[in-house]
């Protein structure tokens, strides 16, 4: 059965490397924002006491910012390079938010509620588009917020000291909007969604059947089809460990992921 | 020559009955007597019921050898019905207690504090351990700790007696156990303690970086005391105070050796929900919760509503198989 390219190499690595790199910083922030809640002590202790648990968040967050940075180079490097600046920012191989992404919110909602046929999605779905800038908001608030208070004596010298506070509300506020995101909504519209219940391997994988393409991606196989580049498109299976190993950590990831948001849900009990 | 008669008399009686308190008294009750108790004190004290040599058990009679130190733990053991025993046990592990136990000369015992033939209960106001005189008490030894402590506005009130809440020596180092100065659950159990009178300020610290991280149980964190300072304390309007524009640099520079004035403009008390006090934390809180509310609010509906219809697709499909 051939298969058709999804996600490249770096794709999968970026995001088996955010992935652990996001589990850390929740994992070791989240028992100083719910200090009080009765887990935070314990969890502390797992991750080495206070030091540790700062190491694991310092370590996690310069890799945080390292991937960030790298995936702005691979950007440069994709429409500079492989695409030589012929790439269509608005196309339908862009991230970037367009006009067919609001029609395509509305007519879902419409599908759901009954009153439409279910719209039919290109390489990059809204959802999937939303994700991937949510990651910019996110590491750009979280990381200069975090930074600040990373380094205060010399952000002191030229910011005001209750920059320290609001940074600190930022930071706090902000984990909780993207853990909570992260385990919940990112988890179902990927993995838990009822057609790819319990996983959606394709990031592990990095391919899609020609089923999946066709049904989950008409317009982007329709495109294929039309610019005669499917064929280009197909590439082999991979090798059936890295599918295991690949799937093996998904699950370990989506289940600290819910560990952790339950431990989430029980701080803010106590915040 | 009739007192030396009169030793020899009693002598004779008490070598052979359980000696009586009067008959101790018979000699250690006059005045210049080495030893010398006064009767009238000794009877309205706590211990006044009791014969000499309840305590003094190393005497049986006359004449007898030089009198030893009285062992108070003799009564007031650990597990003795009655007692009150966890304080024994609690000077045993104090500062105080290690120190005699590690045969420091200078080091107090019970006596020392409470007294011997002048002990009275702790509502008493000639009890050398009465609330009122605890400073003076421990300034026998600690005569800087005493002296730094008057300057401080808990020390201040509490000579002007106008403030019965106002901490003492005690309230902090804990009576009978005076853990050393260096214990870190000690340290960390102070913030609580200054938060019994001191509430607003405890919530509003334990919103802080310092407060939740002292929480987890680390010490080597801000503290009210490494802010505010302990036996000199001064309210922060107070040009002298730690806190004051004048100090403020040098104080947060004990951690934070960089710090500039501009960074001492940090809220160690800050809460994001006072308007009033915090606008711009205020603003930002508000600002990040619509953000997070509009995020889920948007994001649960749409995943609620399309588990609903996928789910009711896959049992439309199954009807009409």
């Amino acid at each position: 059965m051939a298969e058709f390219k999804r996600f490249n190499a770096y794709h999968r690595i970026l995001h088996v490397v955010m992935a652990v790199s996001f589990i850390g910083l929740v994992a070791s922030g989240m028992p100083i924002k719910y200090s009080n809640a009765p887990w935070a002590l314990w969890m502390t202790k797992l991750l080495g006491g206070y030091h540790g648990a700062a190491l694991i968040h310092r370590i996690c967050a310069v890799i945080t910012f390292g991937y960030f940075i790298a995936h702005i180079g691979y950007v440069l490097y994709y429409i500079g390079i492989v695409k030589k600046f012929q790439f269509n920012v608005f196309g339908p191989e862009s991230m970037v938010p367009w006009i067919t992404d609001i029609m395509d919110i509305v007519n879902n909602f419409k599908w759901f509620l009954g009153m439409g046929p279910r719209p039919q999605h290109d390489q990059w779905t809204y959802w999937e588009k939303f994700d991937y800038w949510a990651v910019f908001w996110g590491v750009g608030m979280i990381g200069v917020s975090g930074l600040f208070l990373w380094f205060p004596e010399f952000f002191g010298r030229f910011l005001p000291g209750w920059a320290f506070n609001v940074a600190t509300v930022i930071h706090s506020d902000e984990a909780l909007l993207a853990s909570g995101f992260i385990f919940t909504i990112h988890y179902f519209n990927t993995h838990l969604r009822p057609e790819k219940f319990p996983m959606d391997t394709v990031i592990f994988t990095g391919r899609l059947s020609l089923h999946e393409l066709q049904h989950e991606r008409p317009l982007e196989y329709q495109r294929l089809v039309a610019e005669k580049r499917l064929e280009e498109q197909e590439t082999a299976p991979q090798a059936s460990w890295k599918t295991d190993t690949g799937i093996l950590f998904g699950f370990a990831i989506v289940l600290i992921g819910f560990f952790l948001l339950i431990l989430i849900i029980l701080g803010q009990f106590y915040y | 020559m009739i007192r030396a008669l009169l030793l020899v008399l009693t002598s004779l009686t008490i070598t052979t009955a359980a000696v009586a308190k009067e008959d101790c008294l018979s000699c250690h009750g006059q005045k210049g007597m080495r030893g010398y108790v006064d009767r009238a004190t000794f009877e309205q004290s706590a211990h006044g019921r009791f014969d000499c040599i309840k305590c003094h058990l190393d005497v049986s009679g006359y004449p007898h050898a030089k009198v030893l130190k009285v062992n108070c733990g003799s009564c007031h053991f650990l597990g003795r019905e009655g007692a009150p025993k966890e304080k024994a046990q609690e000077y045993k592990l104090s500062v105080h207690g290690r120190a005699l136990a590690a045969g420091n000369t200078v080091a107090p015992n019970c006596q020392t504090c409470h007294g011997s033939h002048n002990i009275f209960r702790a509502g008493d106001s000639r009890s050398s351990t009465r609330r009122e005189n605890i400073p003076s008490l421990c300034s026998k030894c600690h005569s800087k700790e005493f002296a730094d402590y008057g300057t401080s506005i808990h020390g201040k009130e509490f000579i002007k007696m106008q403030n019965p809440g106002v901490p003492t020596c005690f309230d902090c180092h804990m009576e009978h156990r005076i853990p050393n100065v260096g214990d870190e659950q000690w340290m960390l159990s102070l913030i609580t303690q200054c938060g019994n009178c001191h509430a607003e300020e405890m919530k509003t610290y334990r919103k802080t970086y310092h407060g939740k991280i002292t929480r987890l149980g680390y010490a080597n964190m801000a503290k009210c005391s490494d802010c505010h300072g302990s036996h000199t304390i001064l309210p922060v309007a107070d040009p002298d105070s730690t806190l004051s524009q004048r100090n403020i640099v040098a104080t947060c520079r004990k951690c934070h050796p960089k710090a500039t004035s501009g960074f001492t403009k940090f809220y160690a008390h800050a809460e994001e929900s006072n308007r009033e006090k915090y606008p711009i934390m205020f603003y930002t809180y508000i600002f990040m919760t619509t953000l997070l509310i509009s995020v889920f609010a948007f994001f649960l509906t749409h995943t609620f509503l399309w588990a609903y219809r996928a789910l009711k697709e896959r049992m439309q499909k199954k009807g009409g198989e």
